[in-house]
C-alpha cells in the first residue's frame, strides 16, 4: 500500500477551527473567564510542556500513559501537559506557598492525551477550570461545585445535572483489607460499574467481615438523593466523616440554590490514586458523556513541597460546543412519505417530523432527506430506513 | 419530554429481550419485524433501538442510547465506559479458546507467535498479553471455528453454547475466558439525567427477576 502525502493531511484527534467554530469557541472561554473572575480566580498560565518527571510525578497510570512525550537535545524527556492542575500544583508547591491562604486560581487551555479519539475526546482539547488551593473546608466544596453550575449556566446550558460522591469514603471502607492491587482494582471497579452481580462474587471470594461486607455490597445502590447518605453503612470514623462531609456540601449549596441539581454516588471512584475527597462530575441534556469533572486532591500539591490542600474542576469546552451543537439543530427527526398515525404520534412524542407533501420518487425522497440532515425516512409501505 | 431510549443487541438476545419488555408492559411488537430498527412505545415514553450486538455498548456509552440489553461478550469485547447493574437470566453462553486437539494440555501456552482469529480482539488480546504471550489476532467477522481447519490460525477466541459447532469442526477447547450471560447497561450521563426513570426501569426488571426465581 502506498501512503498518501501527509503534507496536506491532520494528524487524528486534532482539529481546525475557523468561522462560526473558531468564534463561538472563543466566545465561551471568555464567558467561563469571565464568571471565574467574578468569583475571585485570577488566571494562572501554565507552559505548554514541562519535564515529564513533573508532569508525570502524580499523575495515574492511564494519564501518565496518555502523555505526549519528547526530547530535548540533552536527552530529558519533556512532555505536553496533559491536564492543568499539575503544573499548578508545581507552580503553586514550588512558588507560591507562603501566599495568603486561600489561592484562586482560573484556567483556560489546551491540553494533550494520546488516546484514541471518541465523540468529544481528541487528542488536543480545551479545558477551563479552576483550583481552590489552601482550604480543606466544607465551604471550599460547596464553593468549587456551585461554580462549576454557575460556569454551565454562565454557557448557556441550564438544564444540567451534578453527580457528588467522596473518594474518602470508598478509601475509609476498604482500608486494611489484605487484598493485592488487582483484586483492589477489581473491586472498585465493579463498585463504579455499579456491578452488583460482580460484586457479590468478588465479595464471597475475599472472606471480609460481615459489617465491611454489607458496606462494600450496598454501594452499588447508594445513589439518589440525600437518603442515601442515611443508608451508607460506615465501618469507622473516617467513613463517617465522609459522609458527614456530604451533607455539609449540600446544606451550602442550599445557600446557592443549587441542591436540586445533585444525584449523590457513592460508587463513584475514578482516579482514587488522585482525588482525596469529594469527587463530581457535571453532565448536559443531549451528551452522554461528563462536560465537567473535578473533586478534592489534598495529597498533590505535597508533592511539589508544600502541604496545601485543594479543589478544583475542569470543563471540557469541546464538550459545551457539541452541547450548544445538540441543541441547535433545526433538522427534522424524520421524514415521512404520507400523514397518518405514527407521524402524529411521534409528534405527540416531541420529535421533529416532516411530511413529504410533493409526492416525491423515492430516490427524490432520500436525496430531499440527507439534505435536509433527517435522521430517518418513514416509507408508505412502514420500512424505517435510519440515515447517516 | 424525549423518549427513554432503549437499545436492544440483534439476534439471539432479541427474543427474550423482547419478552422481557413486553412483560413489563412495554408495546415492542413491530420488533419483531426484522426490518425496524427504532421502534417507538408513545404511550409508555420509550424508543428501542435495534442495533447489532457490538454496537450496543457503544450506542449506550455514547448516549445514543439511554439503557442496552447486550451481552456480556459484546460488552468486555466493547471497553466501555458504562454502567452495568442487572445481569439478565437469559443469553448464557461462554467465551472460550479453542483449537485442534494437539493443542490441548498446556503446551500451547509455550508456542511463540501464535496466531489467534476471533470476532473478540480485544478480549482475545487482554488475554493474551495478561499471560505474557505475543499473538496475532485476526480479526473474522464469521465462521471463527473454520480458521484452524484452513490455516488461517492456530487458535480461536470465540463464544460456545453447546460445543456442537467446536466439534463438528475438529476443535477443542483449551481454557474458559469467562461466562456471558444478557445485561442491563447504562449510559452515565442518562443515570443522573434520567434518574427516576432509570432506577424504575432498574426496579421493575429486577421485580420480574426475582419473581421468576420464586415462580
Amino acid at each position: 500500500m502506498i501512503s498518501q502525502p501527509l503534507d496536506k493531511q491532520l494528524p487524528h484527534g486534532v482539529a481546525d477551527l475557523f468561522f462560526n467554530d473558531a468564534a463561538r469557541k472563543r466566545a465561551l472561554e471568555r464567558t467561563v473567564a469571565e464568571t471565574f473572575a467574578r468569583w475571585g480566580y485570577s488566571e494562572i498560565i501554565p507552559p505548554m510542556f514541562e519535564y515529564y518527571e513533573s508532569l508525570a510525578a502524580e499523575a495515574g497510570p492511564q494519564l501518565r500513559e496518555e502523555m505526549y512525550r519528547f526530547f530535548d537535545r540533552d536527552g530529558r524527556t519533556l512532555a505536553l501537559r496533559a491536564d492543568l492542575t499539575i503544573p499548578i500544583a508545581r507552580i503553586v508547591g514550588t512558588k507560591l506557598f507562603d501566599r495568603a491562604m486561600p489561592l484562586r486560581f482560573f484556567y483556560v487551555g489546551s491540553v494533550f492525551r494520546y488516546e484514541e479519539p471518541q465523540a468529544g475526546v481528541r487528542r488536543e482539547f480545551t479545558q477551563a477550570g479552576i483550583e481552590l488551593i489552601g482550604a480543606a473546608t466544607a465551604d471550599a466544596d460547596a464553593e468549587a461545585l456551585a461554580l462549576a453550575m454557575t460556569a454551565l449556566r454562565a454557557m448557556g446550558l441550564d438544564d444540567f445535572r451534578f453527580t457528588l460522591g467522596n473518594a474518602a469514603y470508598l478509601q475509609a471502607t476498604m482500608r486494611g483489607l489484605a487484598l493485592d492491587d488487582a483484586d483492589a482494582l477489581a473491586l472498585r471497579e465493579a463498585i463504579r460499574r455499579k456491578n452488583t452481580p460482580e460484586l457479590t462474587r468478588l465479595l464471597d471470594a475475599f472472606d471480609l467481615d460481615p459489617a465491611r461486607r454489607r458496606a462494600l455490597a450496598q454501594l452499588p445502590a447508594l445513589w439518589g438523593g440525600a437518603e442515601v447518605l442515611d443508608r451508607a453503612e460506615c465501618v469507622n470514623d473516617d467513613a463517617r466523616a465522609a459522609i458527614e462531609r456530604l451533607r455539609q456540601v449540600l446544606a451550602r449549596l442550599v445557600h446557592f440554590d443549587l441542591q436540586a441539581f445533585v444525584t449523590l454516588d457513592l460508587a463513584e471512584n475514578r482516579g482514587m490514586e488522585y482525588y482525596t475527597g469529594i469527587l463530581f462530575e457535571g453532565f448536559v441534556q443531549g451528551i452522554g458523556f461528563a462536560v465537567v469533572s473535578g473533586g478534592r486532591y489534598d495529597k498533590l500539591i505535597a508533592h511539589f513541597g508544600a502541604d496545601l490542600p485543594a479543589v478544583g474542576f475542569a470543563i471540557g469546552i469541546e464538550r459545551i460546543m457539541m452541547a450548544h451543537q445538540a441543541r441547535a439543530s433545526i433538522a427534522p427527526d424524520v421524514i415521512a412519505q404520507e400523514y397518518g398515525a405514527p407521524v402524529a404520534a411521534a409528534r405527540a412524542n416531541g420529535r421533529i417530523v416532516e411530511v413529504d407533501v410533493l409526492n416525491r420518487a423515492d430516490a427524490a425522497l432520500r436525496e430531499y432527506a440527507r439534505i435536509r440532515g433527517a435522521r430517518e425516512i418513514w416509507w408508505r409501505d412502514g420500512r424505517v430506513e435510519a440515515l447517516l | 419530554m424525549t423518549p427513554l431510549k432503549i437499545a436492544l443487541a440483534k439476534g439471539r438476545l432479541l427474543n427474550p429481550s423482547i419478552q422481557l419488555l413486553e412483560s413489563l408492559g412495554y408495546d415492542v411488537r413491530s420488533a419483531k419485524d426484522s426490518r425496524r430498527l427504532v421502534i417507538d412505545d408513545v404511550a409508555r415514553g420509550a424508543r428501542f433501538l435495534i442495533a447489532k450486538p457490538m454496537d450496543v455498548p457503544i450506542y449506550v456509552e455514547y448516549g445514543a442510547a439511554d439503557v442496552g440489553i447486550v451481552g456480556q461478550d459484546a460488552l468486555r469485547e466493547g471497553g466501555v465506559q458504562v454502567y452495568e447493574p442487572l445481569v439478565l437470566d437469559y443469553g448464557h453462553c461462554r467465551l472460550v479458546v479453542a483449537g485442534k486437539p494437539e493443542f490441548r494440555g498446556a503446551e500451547w501456552k509455550m508456542l511463540a507467535g501464535l496466531r489467534v482469529a476471533t470476532k473478540y480482539p480485544r478480549v482475545a488480546k487482554k488475554y493474551f498479553d495478561a499471560r505474557g504471550l505475543s499473538v496475532e489476532t485476526i480479526e473474522v467477522y464469521g465462521s471463527v471455528e473454520l480458521a484452524p481447519a484452513v490455516g488461517l490460525a492456530d487458535l480461536i477466541v470465540d463464544v460456545v453454547d453447546t460445543g456442537r459447532t467446536l466439534r463438528e469442526n475438529g476443535l477443542v477447547e483449551l481454557d474458559e475466558i469467562f461466562k456471558s450471560q444478557a445485561a442491563l447497561i447504562v449510559n452515565r450521563a442518562a443515570h443522573t439525567l434520567r434518574v427516576n426513570e432509570i432506577r424504575a426501569l432498574i426496579e421493575k426488571i429486577d421485580g420480574t427477576r426475582m419473581n421468576a426465581d420464586k415462580g
